[in-house]
């Protein structure tokens, strides 16, 4: 009898509910931080960059899919360090395979998350990108920015940068306080785990998906 | 496992632990079949047919019913302040707000907040310890699914419900309407997800854990995470380390 009345109200539906349609939080996003930097190469004007090219050059309606997908993948090259992520998300199981199969899942990675996010830009219609403060953790800079909608509560992004030879590089994306990195580590490891420690299982998913 | 790490700080989940995933991969399975027979057609129907001031009514009540439950819990967790304002909430939106379904109270500028057992739990420094898929439920773990209980026992409303057939009629509407909410509200995100995830049900795991771990910290910054087990746990340093090698 419980568990009939209290039956539906689903944990995880409330858990993922939250997280993409609860109001945002408080994060002390100023719109004008962007103009009182001063310095150039600022972790919050890298962001602002690539935003402004994202914008320019992915939200055109008459695009390819393909092409689209293709200037998404050279957006990444350009401001992820996706050397670290692809080491990321493999977890400890990077380890387990040669400097040429990273390679090769490096781009299978970038040409998935192409699929996965490439075509939300071409449904722009009035939304807004405001880029916010930086703050310093450790060795990382984390540059918060809001989403804003024409029809809906706003979504915080919080970009994780780090400092290669002089310029800010992507590491990790949270949106809403969930790390897609984190995501998709744990998504990644599984898979290789559930396929007895083999990598090449992962591999084949993705090119599956990609088609590669 | 419950009580084994108790500590003075709030618990935060570093890593998945799941030693009962193949029963828990077998009810995630029933659950996406129960789901896509009774509640995703609902949804999706609620989706395209109601009109959007319903849909703010709708949210609105869901939430509102929910405030004693938040109020308990806030003062569980020593904070009397919020404890008071999800307890204002619920009477100025159960009355002006006729019966929850106005939001007037965050006009006031009373913003609702969630908060449960499990994360009462978790704020005495309770682990999740192992994850659970609850029968139609969905993702949880140990320590939540003893919060689901309690949170149960102690919820005005099902004690009205054992009494009085308007609580019951109340309450089962309540229920009714909390998952077609849910359910909409996060019908385009798993879409997606379950679109583009190769392991839809570790993807899964992975955003419970992380969600939690955001209600837990009540949304507050995610704190660097010393790494607890060094086998287990993989973190940017490592990568960046790994990247440079």
């Amino acid at each position: 009898m419980v568990n009939s009345k209290i039956a539906i109200s689903t944990a995880a539906m409330i858990a993922i509910a939250a997280a993409w349609s609860g109001p945002a939080s408080a994060t002390g996003l100023s719109s004008n931080v962007v103009a009182e930097v001063a310095v150039e190469t600022s972790a919050a004007n890298v962001i602002q960059s690539m935003a402004d090219q994202a914008m320019n050059e992915l939200t055109d309606q008459s695009l390819a899919d393909d092409v689209r997908r293709k200037k998404f993948v050279s957006l990444m090259d350009r401001y992820f360090a996706m050397d670290v992520v692809s080491r990321f998300v493999l977890g400890r199981y990077w380890r387990s395979i040669s400097e040429a199969e990273i390679e090769e899942f490096s781009v299978l990675l970038q040409n998935y998350l192409a699929l996965n996010y490439a075509n939300q830009f071409k449904e722009f219609n009035g939304e807004q990108f405001v880029v916010g403060d930086e703050t310093q953790k450790n060795k990382d800079t984390f540059v918060d920015s809001q989403f804003v909608r024409p029809d809906g509560p706003p979504v915080n992004i919080v970009w994780r940068m780090r400092m290669f030879d002089d310029s800010y590089k992507i590491i990790d994306v949270s949106i809403e306080g969930l790390s897609m990195g984190i995501t998709q580590r744990d998504e990644f490891t599984s898979v290789i785990q559930q396929n007895n420690d083999d990598v090449g299982a992962l591999t084949a998913a993705l090119k599956a998906k990609t088609g590669l | 496992m419950l009580t084994a790490c108790a500590s003075t700080e709030p618990a935060q989940d570093t890593s998945d632990y799941d030693p009962l995933e193949p029963v828990n991969r077998v009810v995630h399975g029933v659950n996406g079949a129960v789901d896509f027979m009774v509640l995703y057609p609902a949804a999706m129907w609620y989706r395209d047919i109601a009109p959007e001031p319903v849909k703010t009514s709708v949210a609105s009540f869901v939430r509102n019913i929910n405030e004693p439950l938040n109020s308990f819990n806030a003062l569980l967790q020593g904070d009397p302040d919020q404890a008071a304002a999800s307890f204002q909430r619920f009477i100025m939106n159960s009355t002006i707000g006729l019966l929850g379904f106005n939001d007037v109270a965050s006009d006031f500028g009373i913003p609702y907040r969630r908060e449960d057992f499990g994360q009462t739990l978790a704020h005495y420094g309770i682990g999740g310890g192992p994850y659970i898929v609850l029968p139609l439920l969905g993702p949880s773990n140990l320590r939540d699914t003893a919060g689901i209980g309690v949170d149960y026992v102690a919820n005005p409303l099902t004690w009205g419900a054992q009494n009085s057939d308007t609580a019951e009629a109340l309450y089962l509407g309540s229920v009714g309407l909390t998952a077609l909410h849910y359910r909409y509200a996060t019908i385009n995100q798993l879409n997606e997800l379950q679109k583009s995830s190769i392991d839809y049900y570790a993807a899964l795991r992975s955003l419970y854990r992380q969600q939690r771990n955001k209600m837990i910290r009540n949304g507050g910054p995610s704190p660097e995470f010393a790494v607890e087990d060094e086998s287990a746990s993989f973190d940017f340093d490592d990568a960046v380390e790994a990247a440079s090698k």
